[in-house]
């Protein structure tokens, strides 16, 4: 059913060189366009008013002003105000993307008119919103109980939520338990895990369960199932959670395959974290023969910063040997400690404990070892020091090796099952290193700690306290009520091919398997199932569907192909015209920087936003041809910089590399689609993208398929 | 009762945790020194460790989506945030809990809920203008020393009537129960550093300074030209830990500096053809997966000298003579570069000492420190006190977000 829709055309205080009067007649006969009005100023409070009552007398509203970033906020506030919630109003922006770009003409004047047209075609379509309502448990796990868990779970019990804190081994604390002294505090890891401890265990809202391995999860954000095997138990155990948060650590390279140092074979060759072990349990001894120690080489970098093992820097071993080198020399100060290293990186005021170490003596040669080995009782130890050019001997009683930190066992294993992205080097992925550090890829999945890389104790335990606030707002308090902005699945229409839970940047839907009923041989085993309050509404799904299962209830397949068709309205015989389909994220914010800095592009093109590239599917590129489009462009994020779990716009590369095959199958120049991407610190991009596909459609000519068109193309089949 | 939570400073921490307040319904009033928000983030074009543009913000049940630019963040449209420009703290009484809070505000002259950027006053005055594309909140800036009659007529023909001249300091009086100082940092200038000569030539600059010349929407349109005379530059030479480790400034290391330097020297390397960068250091701190930016820097032919500057000499022709001990082969090295880049260390920001006298905190390096309970807890730096990004100590961005929620996470459980 296609509704009318009100037009509110804003002026920006009298200062947007347009022709409305021309805009106002013509949209006057547009079939759609229940009503047209002019204000002055829209995003003020008369305007705001006007914008009430509009949507009282029409029910739906279509904006042309300046970009909806800025307006739609103050809207919603003022509607809100009132009690109206999920408002049904279409912005078009006729000030950034059009008055400050282009110069009066009737060409501006058609981009106007047919951006109209397109969004009240896109409005026509529109269904009223509806409020839905969830509860959810106040319920999470959390599985590893090192610094990272325990202070999480102390955190989540005191916002409201009962915890089960998951722990592999048989006691909580993780590695702090064996560190006798954390720079720059100066305190040992038990006395910076007791009073964590102690919350944990006298807090009747956290269930410490030890000897735990988490098998598998099911489910999703709200109702997730933990699958775990105890200690001792035959039968596996389930918990039902609403959050999950992975907390598990690291684990420290054990470099036995590095022949060099001679590790594992030689017991007086020992590692940073064995020797943290053995001080905090009061020993020092060679370990071969229980002799004491009077010199001690650390080796730095023993598997980090190489391309073998770990190509990253590990963070914390230099900070670590420091520690554990001012540790040795205050049991016996005739200690003669070496550091063999390539940069000492000590962040902020470990640099005080660096500066302290010198002082108190250790030795630091820059350079690295050749080889480490035995004779008689004794080790033997050959290294290049850089700054002398020179290569010397020692003969330590203790060689300590500085060693990588990696991932722990079973990352990627949980990852199959709990749908979190990982990193190259095998940690947690997180959602958005710059602002969503905790967040993984799957809602309601979170990590915290070392597990998502080299982490200080400070760095995990500021985690943690962040994860409690994140999973605190994630579920809402235990209860989600809201107009959902999302993906709906009809669920007869549902081929079971999985595209979607597979693509899907966040895994939110899920494939459940089908009841019997019908005929066994027809069935469908599985469908997918999506939630639509755990969808981030990018509208990838919707682009893979084979079967137009899936849409976003904001836009549909039929309200994006009428909103193009409405846009190119105007395209034709003698004017080619250049559709642009734009991610509201980072494209959107590029196009609205070079408005706001008035770079100047062609009027001939069209511009349709969409939530995120990945929603434009090869169909949607092709009617825009079919709808008299000459080229097309997809304008989204930079590469890995999707703002959808960092994926959709790989989707959208896909359908784009998939349309230009098409194209050429049937004889057409595949230059007539280009996806470029963009970041608003470069508005250049934008103007020089949408530059391009102007030229190509000067080039090649309108389409060949549209109405008014066909026989005018340029292609010419080889 | 938690509310209302004051946040001295709107960068990058102070930003976080307001938006996250006001998220869990809590009221927050955010006091910003400077017109804009944004901090130091606004003067740099690509931030690590995402390489792509520091005008992220992140989004919010309001905003839906990870991250926004800050010009889409519409702090002043958001329900349970009072976002206050120009003003600065004066004093602050009571207790903890319910805190007594004096503000002065120093006019705009523009009401940026009435601004609408139509451009008619920009247009026209030079008075006018728009300081940043990313500027938020949304809204022209005046300079008052360039007011003139004709700015008076096009303020008077303001279609919004946004513009008043002849608007006064005013101060107000707030009770609050949480403080967050997100107070910052500020890049050290070297002045009076004598091996640096920052300050007596023009081709000497530090980071933050080149961060600007190589952004593409900045005066040169990110072309590296000598400040000099606009000479093309050929050779860059960045120096590390200025001001940084050093006994007679500040004895920190300051963290973030090396991955600025490299990113900055990757982008010249990598984007601007045949000009050469050397890297004077003592170590190169490229924690955890930053270690790329050093890869990536050896890759692209970046030059590394381990040593230290010991003179610049400016030449006639515009160039820079630069003298270095390279402590590898214990040598003397003279280089010519077009642009000498100090590594400039972070201080405290301004009015953070304030702070932490009027607060009676501890201070760690001149940056706040976090309380001493045996508890290694980051971001409580007193009863109903709390601290966060930069004002902490140097952070990266992802941390200075991190530790806004914790704040918030902690204030919501409490104060505790």
């Amino acid at each position: 059913m296609a509704e009318k829709s009100a037009v509110l055309l804003c002026t920006c205080g009298g200062q947007l060189n347009l022709d409305y009067e021309a805009l106002v007649d013509r949209l006057g006969e547009m079939e759609l366009a229940g009503h047209v009005e002019v204000h002055d100023l829209v995003c003020q409070p008369d305007g705001l008013d006007v914008v009430k009552r509009l949507l009282a007398e029409h029910g739906r509203l279509v904006i042309a002003a300046c970009t909806s970033q800025k307006l739609k906020p103050r809207v919603d506030m003022a509607l809100q105000h009132d009690g109206v919630t999920a408002p049904l109003i279409t912005y078009v922006n006729i000030r950034e993307q059009l008055a400050w770009v282009h110069k009066p003409s009737p060409e501006a004047t058609e981009k106007a008119l047919d951006t109209v047209h397109g969004a009240i075609s896109l409005s026509a379509l529109a269904e009223p919103p509806s409020v839905v309502c969830k509860d959810l448990p106040r319920h999470v796990t959390i599985i590893g109980a090192g610094i990272a868990g325990l202070e999480c779970a102390v955190n989540l019990s005191r916002l409201g939520y009962s915890v089960a804190l998951l722990e592999r081994s048989d006691e909580v604390g993780g590695h702090l338990r064996r560190l006798p002294v954390i720079a720059p505090t100066g305190r040992s890891g038990p006395e910076v895990l007791g009073p964590r401890i102690d919350a944990v265990m006298s807090s009747d809202r956290i269930d410490v369960m030890l000897g735990v391995d988490v098998k598998f999860v099911e489910g999703e954000v709200g109702s997730f199932k933990v699958h775990y095997t105890a200690d001792g138990s035959q039968e596996d155990g389930v918990i039902e959670t609403s959050a999950v948060v992975l907390a598990m650590g690291f684990k420290e390279f054990k470099p036995t395959m590095m022949d060099e140092y001679g590790y594992g074979r030689n017991p007086d060759v020992i590692t940073q974290y064995e020797l943290s072990t053995m001080l905090s349990e009061g020993r020092l001894e060679r370990p071969s023969d229980g002799g004491s120690v009077k010199e001690v080489v650390m080796v730095q970098c023993v598997g980090s910063r190489s391309e073998q093992f770990k190509r990253d820097c590990s963070k914390l071993c230099c900070t670590f040997a420091i520690d554990n080198a001012l540790e040795l020399l205050e049991r016996d100060p005739a200690i003669r400690v070496h550091i063999v290293y390539m940069d000492i990186r000590v962040p902020f005021e470990n640099e005080a404990v660096y500066r302290e170490s010198r002082e108190k003596g250790v030795d630091y040669i820059r350079g690295r070892v050749c080889s480490v080995w035995q004779s008689g009782n004794n080790t033997y130890l050959r290294l290049y020091d850089s700054l002398m050019d020179q290569y010397f001997q020692l003969s330590p009683d203790l060689v300590v090796l500085s060693s990588a930190l990696l991932p722990p066992d079973g990352v990627e294993e949980l990852a199959e099952t709990l749908g979190y992205a990982v990193e190259y080097d095998g940690h947690v992925k997180e959602l958005y290193g710059k602002l969503r550090r905790v967040e993984t890829r799957r809602r309601g999945v979170f990590a915290i700690g070392a597990v998502t890389g080299p982490q200080f104790v400070s760095e995990a335990i500021t985690d943690a306290q962040a994860a409690a606030l994140l999973v605190h707002a994630e579920l809402q308090g235990g209860r989600i009520e809201t107009v959902p902005r999302g993906a709906v699945l009809d669920l007869d229409s549902c081929v079971g091919c999985s595209l979607c839970a597979q693509h899907c940047p966040r895994g939110v839907p899920l494939m459940i398997e089908q009841d019997g009923g019908a005929d066994e041989t027809e069935k469908i085993q599985f469908k997918a199932a999506i939630d639509i309050l755990n969808c981030h509404a990018c509208g990838v799904c919707q682009s893979l569907c084979p079967s137009g299962a899936t849409e976003l209830n904001f836009l549909t397949n039929e309200q994006l192909w009428a909103q193009t068709k409405g846009a190119l309205s105007h395209a034709g015989r003698d004017r080619p015209v250049t559709l642009c389909f734009y991610c509201e994220e980072c494209a959107a914010s590029t196009i609205d920087i070079a408005g706001t800095l008035h770079m100047e592009y062609p009027a001939s093109t069209r511009l349709i936003p969409v939530p995120c590239a990945g929603r434009v599917s090869a169909i949607d590129i092709l009617r825009a041809f079919e709808y008299g489009a000459a080229t097309v462009m997809i304008a989204s994020c930079e590469k890995n910089r999707c703002h959808m779990g960092g994926t959709g716009n790989e989707i959208a590369q896909a359908q784009v590399d998939v349309t230009k095959e098409i194209l050429s199958a049937i004889g057409w120049d595949s230059r007539r689609v280009e996806m470029y991407r963009m970041f608003s610190a470069e508005p250049e991009r934008f103007r020089s993208a949408i530059a391009e596909m102007v030229e190509r459609a000067h080039d090649l000519g309108p389409t060949p398929v549209h109405l008014g068109t066909a026989g005018q193309w340029k292609e010419v089949v080889s | 009762m938690v509310g209302p939570v004051l946040i001295v400073g709107a960068g990058v921490a102070g930003m976080t945790a307001a938006v996250e307040l006001a998220d869990a319904g809590v009221h927050t009033v955010l006091v910003e020194r400077l017109s804009t928000v944004g901090g130091n983030a606004l003067r740099l074009y690509k931030a690590f460790p995402t390489d792509d543009c520091f005008f992220c913000f992140e989004g919010n049940r309001w905003r839906p989506g990870i991250r926004k630019c800050f010009y889409r963040s519409a702090l002043t449209d958001q329900p349970n945030i009072d976002l206050r420009v120009n003003t600065t703290v004066v004093d602050i009484s009571g207790t903890p809990g319910s805190f007594t809070v004096r503000l002065r505000t120093e006019p705009t002259y523009v009401d940026p809920k009435k601004c609408i950027l139509c451009g008619l006053c920009t247009t026209r005055s030079e008075a006018f203008k728009l300081s940043s594309p990313q500027c938020q909140p949304q809204t022209v800036s005046v300079d008052p020393t360039l007011l003139d009659d004709e700015a008076r007529r096009v303020a008077s023909e303001c279609p919004t009537h946004a513009i008043d001249l002849d608007a006064t300091p005013s101060e107000d009086t707030l009770v609050v129960s949480d403080i967050v100082i997100a107070t910052g940092y500020h890049e050290f200038k070297p002045q009076g550093v004598q091996e640096y000569g920052y300050g007596e030539h023009p081709n000497i600059i530090t980071q933050l300074e080149l961060a600007e010349m190589l952004d593409p929407t900045g005066p040169s349109g990110g072309v590296l030209l000598r400040p000099s005379d606009g000479a093309p530059v050929e050779r860059v030479m960045m120096v590390q830990c200025v001001g940084s480790r050093s006994v007679d400034h500040f004895p920190f290391c300051s963290k973030i500096c090396c991955v600025f330097a490299l990113k900055h020297a990757n982008i010249i390397a990598q984007e601007h053809n045949g000009i050469r960068v050397d890297v004077v250091y003592m170590d190169i701190r490229t924690y955890d997966r930053h270690e790329r930016y050093y890869r990536m820097a050896r890759r692209a032919g970046v030059g590394f000298i381990r040593g230290r500057v010991s003179r610049v000499v400016p030449r006639d022709d515009g160039r820079l003579d630069v003298v270095i001990y390279d402590s590898l082969l214990d040598q003397y090295l003279q280089y010519e570069v077009d642009l000498f880049v100090l590594s400039s260390a972070l201080e405290p920001s301004e009015g953070t000492a304030a702070l932490i006298s009027q607060l009676g905190l501890q201070d760690r390096s001149g940056f706040v420190a976090p309380v001493e309970d045996g508890s290694v807890d980051g971001v409580m730096a007193g009863d109903h006190v709390f601290v966060c990004g930069t004002a902490l100590g140097p952070a990266e961005v992802p941390e200075s977000v991190t530790q806004a929620r914790a704040v918030v996470s902690r204030i919501l459980q409490g104060g505790v």
